[in-house]
């Protein structure tokens, strides 16, 4: 017993590397169980699953980083399809749905930031209500009734680029820029220094309150394109789109080594970690188990991943 | 020679005081190592009872492992402990409150939602007939428990959040003497008490010490060691160095021992520019200060002294930009300054080491280079991105100005001692290429030798031209480097001295002016 916790332990210290390799376990095991799961089809299929919620992931992991979290994910990726889908269907024109629905995610986004930072409300309790208020927007504009949706975004979520998904390609290309943004620009190392510890970053001459807006901004931001991605896949903007998903971002962000506690965290580890919960996805639906089990395993996933966590940093509040 | 001598000396006094009883508490040989480095070797020590022991040691001497490793915190690799002459083995913390020993620690534990009765009851409540909680009792009981501990003052409804500092001390403090200990261990006690509580405290510990109790105080003020302790040990590198009784030592020899070299500071005279630097004019605070006046030359160190809840803190944490002025302005080299964040004080050439290393200095997670580089991210940037490449040299430069003694720079600051950790804020505000160097209680829980190494570099920056506030509640720190001092007294200025008129006295009577 000592041992068995000794070594989870001592992978809790290489995060990435340890998410890898679930990654290759369950890889493995699904090469062995299922013919299908090798098939480029089936592969190109769960990099596809993945790219949405890597995409929303990069978003949180930064809010995470920064000693915040952000609820409101599945109700932003909700809302932005939505006045896109209605704006087009109304303006005919698809520039402006496009962009009304990205700005609706920054705007949702700025919405958290500014309850955090200028009236002080817990992040956990702001984004608590902006979830409740996105969703019901959502069902209020539509009826409760799908939007059609088309055109460019239709491409970006069903598309194909040489048989590989469009989103899976606009994933790792943002992904990337995220990497560079985080680890490389002024801005990103303050993310990391606020989130290790708020006051001395901010008695050090970080501007804590712009740092916390734009991070929960940048989330909001690429929530709503994650919603119209989602959209453009089913081309169509359903009011209960998005519905549940940041128990998935958070899951991926958390599996793929970023400390609740702010601070630890890196853009690697989240890709993997989304790559490793659409696989878990595909998983169930190859060996044919049925999905309220996914529902449960999902839930079982994100305390094993923050019980990694926890079991590192033991000895810290006791 | 000289050690046998003490040890002798030592052992008489104790024989004197419990004649032939066996001491309350005998270790022999304790070592303790951690991954290889040897942290305690063979120390020996007796305790007997009614005895006031004085621990001093620079930080890292092995003072803590020690007393956790008599508290029962720690296992020693080698070595035994006995107690009243019998073999003892602590398995946890647990056990030696059991066995009568209670260890305060530094870092306060006091549950701050909760009331002072009921922190000092944690996990011993009195119950009523009915099964509730029976609050009366207990409130009783802890009146009577702050009484004694000198904190009669403290309303044991009081929640324990709203305390000051040292009132948090002194309830911890009270909640060891709850425990009836055989054998009390107190680390830095009086680092946030005023000098008032300090006087209530001690008054506690001789009448702990008349009643039999044996008790280890730890401190980096060497005059409470002197006034208080029957005998005072020190603790270098994991050894004992000597054992001295204080009617027949001085300061300067338990610096010596403490060190292993004479290090005291002294104050270097100094021309000051007449440029105005830093000039505040009818400042006052949305709290406690009031029309504060006061204007800084360049090139000067600024000593702003006051006792705790004079507002010195208030006062940088209005020239910092952390709280806005309520009224008066703030200048800086002629310019009005008007700042409504830290982020802009920086930008505008203020530099602030904060009161406080672990909860507002260091980001603990971070490496001891990254965190040396926080405050000039921007200063060193190339468009939006950070000069990463540059870090390790500055870091370097830096490390041998400051003399930061590490293994390499990319190991977590936390993993630093002290003293190391505060050299590693030091060369963050200096990187930031200060117009003005803002110090809190900048060797607040620093030993000795890393105290002398700071004061030498506020000295060398300040003859460089670099202007320096400091703010502290210690009198020998503001008389080894200010040219002048301020001194507050619940939120006014209570007066300016310059250097002639500077005292230990002169400093002392100001602060009390508004008592």
């Amino acid at each position: 017993m000592q041992t068995g916790v000794a070594y989870i332990r001592s992978l809790g210290r290489y995060r990435e590397a340890s998410v890898l390799a679930m990654l290759a376990a369950v890889a493995l095991y699904l090469s062995f169980a299922s013919d299908y799961f090798l098939e480029p089809r089936n592969l190109l299929n769960v990099g596809r699953q993945a790219s949405v919620v890597a995409i929303v992931a990069l978003g949180q992991a930064l809010v995470i980083i920064a000693r915040g979290i952000d609820l409101s994910v599945g109700s932003v990726i909700g809302l932005s399809a939505v006045v896109a889908a209605v704006l087009m269907r109304d303006t005919g024109s698809e520039t402006i749905g496009l962009m009304a629905g990205l700005l609706t995610g920054l705007a949702c986004g700025l919405v958290n930031g500014v309850l955090y930072t200028r009236f002080r409300i817990n992040p956990f309790i702001a984004t608590l209500g902006t979830l409740s208020i996105a969703r019901g927007i959502a069902l209020l504009m539509t009826g409760g009734i799908p939007v059609p949706f088309g055109g460019l975004a239709e491409f970006v979520g069903a598309g194909r680029i040489f048989d590989v998904p469009v989103s899976f390609l606009l994933m790792i290309v943002l992904a990337i820029v995220v990497h560079v943004f985080a680890s490389r620009t002024v801005m990103g190392r303050e993310i990391y220094a606020i989130g290790d510890n708020p006051k001395a970053s901010r008695l050090a001459g970080v501007n804590l309150r712009a740092i916390r807006l734009i991070v929960f901004a940048l989330c909001g931001l690429l929530a709503g394109l994650g919603g119209l991605i989602l959209a453009g896949n089913l081309a169509s903007a359903d009011p209960n789109l998005g519905m549940g998903y940041e128990l998935d971002v958070i899951a991926a962000v958390i599996l793929g080594g970023t400390a609740l506690s702010g601070g630890r965290g890196s853009i690697l580890g989240v890709v993997i970690g989304a790559l490793l919960m659409a696989l878990l996805n595909n998983a169930f639906v190859l060996l044919g188990i049925s999905a309220y089990w996914q529902v449960v395993t999902k839930g079982l996933v994100i305390i094993f991943a923050v019980g990694l966590d926890g079991l590192q940093r033991r000895g810290d509040d006791d | 020679m000289m050690r046998s001598d003490n040890l002798k000396e030592a052992a008489a006094s104790g024989a004197a005081a419990s004649a032939s009883l066996p001491p309350l508490i005998r270790a022999r040989g304790i070592a303790k190592s951690f991954s290889g480095n040897a942290v305690l070797q063979s120390v020996d020590l007796d305790l007997h009872a009614g005895e006031v022991v004085g621990l001093l040691g620079e930080n890292g001497a092995g003072k803590s492992t020690l007393m956790h490793i008599l508290s029962g915190g720690l296992q020693p690799d080698a070595g035994t402990v006995e107690m009243d002459g019998a073999p003892v083995r602590f398995g946890s913390v647990a056990d030696g409150i059991e066995a009568g020993v209670s260890f305060v620690h530094q870092e306060l534990s006091v549950v701050g939602a909760l009331s002072v009765a009921e922190n000092l009851h944690l996990g011993r409540m009195s119950r009523s007939r009915t099964g509730l909680v029976d609050f009366k009792l207990m409130e009783e009981a802890s009146r009577a428990l702050l009484e004694r501990v000198g904190a009669g003052h403290i309303e044991p409804r009081r929640e324990a959040a709203t305390l000051r500092a040292g009132e948090q001390q002194l309830v911890e403090i009270a909640k060891a003497a709850a425990r009836k200990p055989r054998l009390l261990i107190l680390d830095e006690p009086t680092s946030s008490l005023t000098p008032h509580e300090v006087g209530g405290f001690f008054s506690y510990v001789r009448e702990a010490r008349a009643s039999g109790v044996a008790i280890i105080f730890i401190t980096h003020r060497l005059e409470e060691a002197m006034a208080l302790c029957d005998r005072v040990v020190v603790l270098r590198n994991g050894a004992i160095v000597s054992e001295r009784r204080p009617a027949e030592t001085s300061r300067q020899q338990l610096i010596t021992d403490m060190t292993g070299k004479p290090a005291i500071y002294e104050h270097r005279p100094r021309t000051a520019s007449d440029t105005m630097a830093l000039s505040l004019k009818g400042v006052s605070g949305d709290r406690l200060l009031s029309g504060i006046d006061l204007d800084v030359r360049m090139g000067e160190i600024f000593g702003l002294f006051g006792l705790v809840g004079a507002g010195r803190t208030e006062l940088l944490d209005l020239i910092h930009g952390v709280h806005r002025p309520t009224a008066g302005t703030i200048s800086l080299f002629g310019e009005r300054l008007s700042l409504s964040d830290p982020s802009e004080a920086v930008r505008a050439g203020i530099a602030l080491v904060p009161e406080g290393r672990k909860t507002a200095g260091i980001l603990p997670q971070h490496s001891v280079r990254d965190n040396a580089a926080i405050s000039s991210l921007r200063r060193f940037s190339r468009g939006i991105f950070s000069d990463r490449g540059g870090d390790p040299r500055r870091m370097a430069s830096y490390r041998q100005s400051l003399g930061i003694r590490m293994a390499t720079d990319t190991q977590e600051i936390s993993t630093l001692s002290g003293g190391n950790q505060q050299k590693v804020i030091f060369a963050r505000a200096l990187m930031a290429e200060p117009r003005l160097l803002l110090l809190d209680e900048p060797t607040h829980g620093v030993d000795v030798g890393a105290k002398a190494d700071l004061y030498d570099i506020v000295t060398r920056e300040a003859e460089k031209g670099l202007t320096v506030v400091i703010a502290s509640s210690e009198v020998p720190e503001i008389l080894a480097l200010c040219d002048r001092v301020a001194v507050l007294s619940k939120g006014r200025l209570a007066g300016i001295l310059d250097r002639v008129a500077m005292t230990e006295d002169t400093i002392l009577t100001m602060a009390f002016k508004e008592h």
